[in-house]
């Protein structure tokens, strides 16, 4: 609004409008500029019913500005409130106060790209259906591939799927079922093609418009396929590089680094450059560890992290004291593929409540507190009992720096906060989290905090924000469950868990065992594989459905 | 002209309505308007009449009331502070004052914004942003008497666009 105008500078006349039933209209006379004065005053329902009233009013009550203005009442302002040091730093500036500058914003910065204009209404519904597990499914079904599993990945809003009937395939996960590319698996059909037995993906170039999807096969050889977003071409850039002859089982990317494990044990980090012609990629081979203690699952992550690379390993172990205990092993690289450093942490001391910060903050209640199933106060009890033990492996683990997840068949999740400094690596805290009333399978972390976790049978999918717990846990009070949300996708109203029941369960159970006796956990129709992953707006399921087939299930969430 | 004239020294400034009439105004009222009040520290202090072509006699009445009456409120910060947009309570009596028909309304909102009377354009929009709340499409084009120039496709469409909120 210009703050100074010359009396002799009238605005034009506006006509008044009239009404068939000769009434005035008013309210139109008004400017959008005061429309929109009148409209921030409003709260959100009264924004939408607003829309409904004519053309004008359409646009004007969906202005962006306006729904940031609610996105920043409704999501950041409470958070900024809740979280103990925002409190501290911006408290001090006596009210938290709206500011059109998304950086000043906590953790929005993904939302403020450069040059690209954000749709907050769009925004705050996604937020707003994540909140409440309000989405959309659609299913894909798969014949499984004779050989081996189908791979599948999610990338950039487009998932990767790969065996070695088809070769590998990219979908966009915007319109499920529409195949954006495929490429066969080798560069020649005359070779005969092991199976693939991992797949990872990550952006790679200028404008993070390429996609580097990386396959392992049995035979130990690696092939990396670049998917080009823009014009969804796959340029198989080099295949068949020779490997150690084992299978890898599992790898992580972070162009141009590869972290992969192969069947034996042997944990290696490559770097891949780029030959002269710009066609072919040469693996260069940085470190390599023999790792003979390391139980599955297990999880690879590569990350930058400033001037480093930091490739880890998370994986699962068995501890005499506290049961099954998971150890971090993080190698560290300057980006000239220089070892900096190698370290290791283990959950150990934090399930034993040593190193946690609570040690020093908790209640007198809670010294007698001994280990029982179910209490919730398993954080904050003592030596010499450890807080958290499981006497069962993990069924999953996920590690995105700095939150650290393993779901379990008890029902829990437990989560750890790993810290990673310049001198040292250490994990200082731990929970359990209640809220899932089946055994749970798989469990997805985001570094933003954000977790998926799914039922073994899949039909209980729910949503952690765990950053609220992290500051919870460095205080009195536990986290509580509740602050999970189930997934209730709008159009499907339950009929696979009525399908479900126990009657047919018995039944089919049977069917199962008998299929495939190696498998635990097999006694539902279906059966979780596992969660393949999730990003801002959609979460991708692996189901293994029936004999021969595979479903791929996409939760979207806008 | 004012109605009960308070005991005031300072100088007097007389403006002249669109329809032509003189008002006359204490300045330090007539400067809760940042536009009058712009003008004068450029003009310096000069003894005119002020032109307010745009507005009329009784809504500039309507508007010096409410000046007078806010005259001591501290001034804006200028900053929008969000707190003070979260609510639409509005004090007890600016909500008599505002309880006029829409024309007289909506030419106060128009003044106010014109005049740049940042503490009356709140107040006016919060009154209409009241009139707004709670109630449902109908009610509001009713009430406002906007047309609609959807046709019933896209008003359907627009229905089902927003039902993602409506189990707030």
């Amino acid at each position: 609004m210009p703050k100074r105008r010359n009396v002799e500078d009238l605005p034009p006349p506006k006509r008044l409008r009239m009404t068939p039933n000769g009434h005035l209209d008013h309210i139109s006379r008004l400017s959008d500029e005061l429309l929109l004065h009148i409209l921030s005053f409003l709260p959100l329902p009264s924004l939408l019913v607003c829309q409904q009233l004519s053309r004008r009013f359409h646009v004007l009550a969906g202005d962006s500005e306006l729904w940031k203005r609610q996105y920043y009442s409704r999501w950041v302002r409470p958070r900024a409130r809740r979280l103990p040091n925002a409190r501290r730093a911006l408290l001090s500036r006596s009210e938290i106060e709206y500011s059109p500058r998304v950086s000043t914003w906590l953790d929005h910065s993904h939302l403020a790209k450069e040059g690209v204009a954000t749709n907050w209404k769009r925004q705050y519904r996604l937020r707003h259906n994540w909140s409440r597990g309000a989405c959309q499914v659609t299913e894909i079904e798969f014949p499984q591939p004779l050989r081996r599993q189908m791979l599948v990945t999610f990338c950039a809003g487009i998932v990767f799927t790969a065996d070695s009937d088809h070769g590998l395939r990219a979908w966009a996960a915007e319109k499920p079922g529409q195949c954006l590319a495929r490429s066969p698996l080798a560069k020649s059909p005359s070779r005969s093609l092991p199976a693939p037995t991992a797949m990872a993906a990550a952006t790679s170039g200028p404008q993070q418009s390429l996609i580097d999807v990386t396959i392992g096969f049995e035979d130990g050889c690696l092939g990396v396929y670049t998917l080009d977003t823009t014009n969804f071409w796959i340029e198989t850039r080099f295949a068949y590089v020779e490997g150690t002859g084992e299978a890898i089982t599992a790898m992580a990317s972070y162009s141009p680094f590869l972290l992969l494990v192969s069947q034996h044990k042997v944990l290696s980090l490559y770097e891949t450059i780029t030959d002269e012609d710009g066609w072919s990629l040469t693996p260069r081979l940085l470190t390599t560890l023999k790792a003979d203690t390391i139980l599955e699952p297990i999880s690879l992550s590569v990350r930058a992290a400033g001037p480093k690379i930091v490739a880890s390993i998370v994986y699962s172990f068995y501890h005499i004291g506290c049961g099954w205990s998971l150890g971090i092993q993080e190698l560290q690289f300057g980006l000239d593929g220089q070892q900096l450093s190698s370290r290791l942490a283990t959950t150990v001391d934090c399930q034993y409540g040593i190193m946690s910060p609570t040690s020093r903050s908790r209640s007198k209640r809670d010294y007698r507190t001994t280990y029982v199933v179910g209490s919730g106060n398993e954080l904050n009890t003592r030596p010499p009992g450890p807080s958290i033990s499981h006497y069962e492996p993990p069924t999953s683990v996920s590690y995105s720096h700095p939150y650290l997840l393993t779901s379990h068949a008890d029902n829990t999740l437990t989560v750890y906060l790993v810290v990673s400094t310049s001198t040292s690596l250490s994990v200082t805290s731990c929970q359990r989290l209640w809220g899932h009333t089946s055994s749970v399978s798989a469990v997805q972390v985001s570094d933003r905090g954000k977790a998926v976790s799914v039922s073994s049978r899949g039909d209980d999918i729910r949503i952690w924000e765990l950053e609220s717990l992290v500051s919870s846990l460095g205080g009195h009070r536990a986290f509580r469950d509740g602050n999970s949300i189930r997934v209730s996708p709008g159009n499907r109203a339950d009929q696979r868990h009525d399908s479900l029941d126990l009657v047919s369960e018995s039944s089919q159970g049977q069917l199962n065992a008998n299929r495939s006796s190696s498998v635990d956990n097999t006694y539902g129709l279906t059966r979780m594989h596992n969660c393949v992953g999730f990003d801002d707006e959609r979460v991708l399921l692996l189901r293994e459905k029936e004999v021969g087939t595979q479903m791929l299930e996409l939760y979207d969430f806008t | 002209m004012a109605d009960t004239p308070a005991p005031y020294s300072g100088p007097m400034l007389t403006f002249i309505s669109g329809d032509g009439v003189h008002i006359e105004c204490e300045r330090d009222v007539a400067e809760r308007s940042l536009l009058i009040k712009n003008m004068l520290e450029d003009l310096g202090g000069a003894n005119e009449e002020i032109p307010i072509p745009n507005v009329n006699e009784a809504v500039l009445k309507k508007v010096i009331e409410w000046c007078r009456h806010h005259k001591n409120d501290p001034p804006s910060t200028g900053e929008e502070d969000d707190s003070r947009r979260k609510t639409t309570d509005i004090d007890e009596w600016d909500q008599k004052f505002t309880q006029v028909d829409q024309e007289m309304l909506f030419e106060i909102i128009l003044a106010a914004n014109y005049l740049d009377i940042k503490g009356l354009l709140d107040v006016g929009c919060k009154t209409v942003a009241n009139m707004i709340k709670g109630k449902s499409p109908e009610e509001i084009r009713k009430t406002f008497n906007i047309q609609n120039d959807f046709t019933p496709e896209e008003e359907d469409q627009i229905r089902r666009e927003n039902e993602w909120a409506e189990d707030r």
